[in-house]
């Protein structure tokens, strides 16, 4: 149980322009790894491409022994919904949703949001957002909207959380309570996380860190 | 997604609102110019229709020549030559054979009804005013299952005419136009013998002044009396179960028959044609403004769809896949289609209401002077089928561009 990447390399527009240069590595499951670098090492291109939201130029992402950008798109968008969860920069709520109804919209995808009620229910309550349930994204604060962003990626007990710059947008405190969220997540479910920060402190505290540079590993 | 694209559509009220409007206006205009034609068309149909026949038989008019007159009066072996060659109608043209065409219709399963005519020209007098009429006479028994007449009585009863005694039934007009009262007695002459009394009965009005001002009913026999040519039957009126069958009947019967057959329609080719060009009139009209609601969807969309650039990435990493995101947008389409042709098929029913209370300055039969308008349910059912088609086509387009969408383009163009 592992994601893997075999000699992952990514071009990028007209000039071709070489931002991942022959990436292998080794995630095992249960690993909590960050993903560090420079602005423009490739430290987000390479979270998309094993995250499958991106597609290499060459090479191969095998996650449990599947090469999942060969799989049909509803085998993948499958595959997204039932294994991973991602946590983004700015949050990407619905805003005409209330945050209960944000958490649940992976579960509304699988049919199973009335089974994945109390679950979302328990993630608010465990990040202490149980009484904002019914508040829009724009009722709440920068560090509950990104609260609500991690509770809607783990509703579906994913294998996998990628998670760009989840503290990015938050001030130190909020961006420590999401790493601190994260750890405990990895400790409690053992799912696999992996997350890109420019921040050294927050890089620490997982497992341990992948560190591009120019587009190689480190 | 159905709720999501409703919240969606709730959340951009003003855009919605405005979007909405042009669908409904769209749509009440349709149904609105549909009334107004449909109402029209189908008054104009009630009078080609149902005051006259679905089809006419009647004499085909003979034109003289030389040849015929030759052949009717000189041996073929002797030499003729005309001074002025004959021409002109030939007088007294009646139906071939009469009782043949009545055993046929007995029979025809498609024939409701018949009434056998004789249709002349005549000169009315009353004191010192003369007047050209048309003189129908029928059997009012038999004319009373053809044709709608009854309807539009204004004074006395159809089937006072009777079967002899030389009654009529006087359109208004014509009642005006020579000073004319009921139960007074006026001359009737077809230029053959001495003018004959007849005396008023009846008054009808039909609303459409070249019959009023010019006809008259009277009985098969006096009639046939008046033109010294008893048991002459020069049209028989035809009502068929179904109307719509009337252009193929009379179409058939016309190939085995020397008499002419119209359908009503055939008979009335103008106005059919005039019809055809109010309906291209009417449907452009609405695919325009269709077309102008349609654009204001395509805009709506478009605008959503890259304000929820964000949304769309979010919902494909979660395993939304295009065609749920292709729906979303889509979906918001047919909503405003829906509620938007709804909402102007009600808008255009009030406004038909409101047109059939518009009094018009032309009189109809009975003393009706109110636009006719149409509350035909085809309009509605219509105006609706065609707001949600511009709204399908117009909101795939948006939405068809928001399921291609790649979440990582967006997320890419949202850092950058």
């Amino acid at each position: 149980m592992s994601l893997i990447t075999k000699d992952v390399t990514k071009k990028f527009g007209e000039m071709n322009t070489l931002i991942l240069k022959g990436i292998s590595l080794e995630i095992k499951s249960g690993e909590m790894v960050s993903i560090t670098g420079r602005s423009g090492s490739g430290k987000s291109t390479l979270l998309y491409i094993l995250s499958s939201l991106d597609s290499p130029t060459a090479g191969q992402v095998l996650i449990d022994g599947v090469n999942i950008h060969q799989l049909g798109i509803r085998d993948l968008h499958h595959f997204r919904n039932q294994n991973m969860g991602f946590v983004f920069q700015f949050h990407h709520l619905l805003p005409e949703l209330s945050a209960l109804e944000n958490i649940l919209m992976p579960a509304v995808k699988a049919g199973q949001s009335q089974e994945k009620k109390q679950k979302a229910l328990e993630i608010m309550s465990e990040f202490s957002i149980l009484d904002k349930a019914n508040h829009r994204p724009a009722q709440l604060s920068g560090g509950e909207q990104q609260r609500v962003a991690i509770a809607r990626a783990l509703v579906m007990n994913p294998r996998y959380i990628f998670a760009d710059e989840p503290t990015g947008n938050l001030d130190s405190a909020n961006g420590l309570a999401v790493i601190n969220f994260f750890k405990k997540i990895n400790s409690q479910f053992g799912t696999t996380i992996i997350y890109v920060t420019h921040d050294k402190e927050f890089a620490q505290m997982g497992h341990r860190q992948i560190q591009l540079v120019d587009g190689q590993l480190a | 997604m159905f709720s999501l694209a409703i919240r969606q559509l709730i959340s951009r009220k003003n855009q919605t609102l405005l979007t909405l409007m042009g669908i409904i206006l769209g749509s009440a205009a349709y149904v609105a110019i549909s009334a107004m034609m449909l109402g029209f068309q189908s008054f104009i149909v009630d009078q080609l229709v149902n005051n006259d026949a679905h089809i006419r038989i009647s004499a085909r008019e003979e034109i003289l020549t030389a040849a015929n007159v030759r052949d009717f009066f000189y041996d073929s072996d002797q030499n003729v030559h005309w001074l002025q060659p004959p021409s002109g109608r030939k007088d007294n043209a009646s139906i071939v054979s009469p009782q043949s065409w009545i055993a046929r219709l007995d029979k025809d399963p498609e024939v409701f009804a018949y009434s056998p005519q004789i249709v002349t020209q005549a000169i009315v007098n009353l004191g010192h005013i003369n007047t050209t009429v048309r003189i129908v006479g029928s059997d009012p028994e038999k004319q009373r299952n053809v044709s709608n007449i009854e309807k539009y009585m204004l004074a006395g009863k159809w089937t006072d005419i009777g079967s002899s005694g030389n009654k009529i039934i006087m359109g208004e007009d014509l009642m005006i136009k020579i000073g004319a009262h009921q139960s007074e007695t006026v001359m009737l002459s077809v230029g053959k013998q001495n003018p004959q009394p007849f005396k008023i009965v009846g008054v009808f009005k039909l609303g459409v002044k070249s019959i009023d001002e010019s006809t008259l009913f009277g009985s098969l026999s006096d009639i046939q009396n008046l033109n010294q040519t008893p048991g002459q039957i020069t049209d028989i009126a035809i009502r068929l179960h179904d109307v719509t069958k009337a252009g193929e009947v009379a179409t058939t019967w016309n190939m085995f028959s020397q008499d002419k057959v119209q359908s009503w329609d055939q008979a009335n080719e103008g106005i059919m044609s005039v019809f055809k060009t109010q309906d291209i009139v009417r449907n452009s009209m609405t695919i325009s403004i269709l077309i102008v609601a349609g654009f204001g969807i395509y805009n709506i969309l478009s605008l959503a769809v890259t304000h929820k650039k964000r949304e769309i990435a979010i919902l494909r990493s979660i395993g939304f896949e295009p065609n749920d995101i292709l729906q979303l947008f889509f979906i918001q389409g047919l909503i405003l289609g829906l509620i938007g042709g709804i909402a102007g098929a009600g808008l255009g029913y009030i406004l038909s209401i409101i047109m059939s209370n518009i009094e018009v300055s032309s009189q109809r039969g009975l003393g009706s002077n109110h636009m006719m308008v149409s509350f035909d349910w085809m309009i509605y059912v219509k105006a609706v089928f065609l707001s949600v088609f511009a709204a399908s086509v117009s909101g795939y387009l948006p939405a068809r561009s928001a399921g291609k969408m790649e979440p990582i383009d967006i997320i890419r163009s949202e850092v950058s």
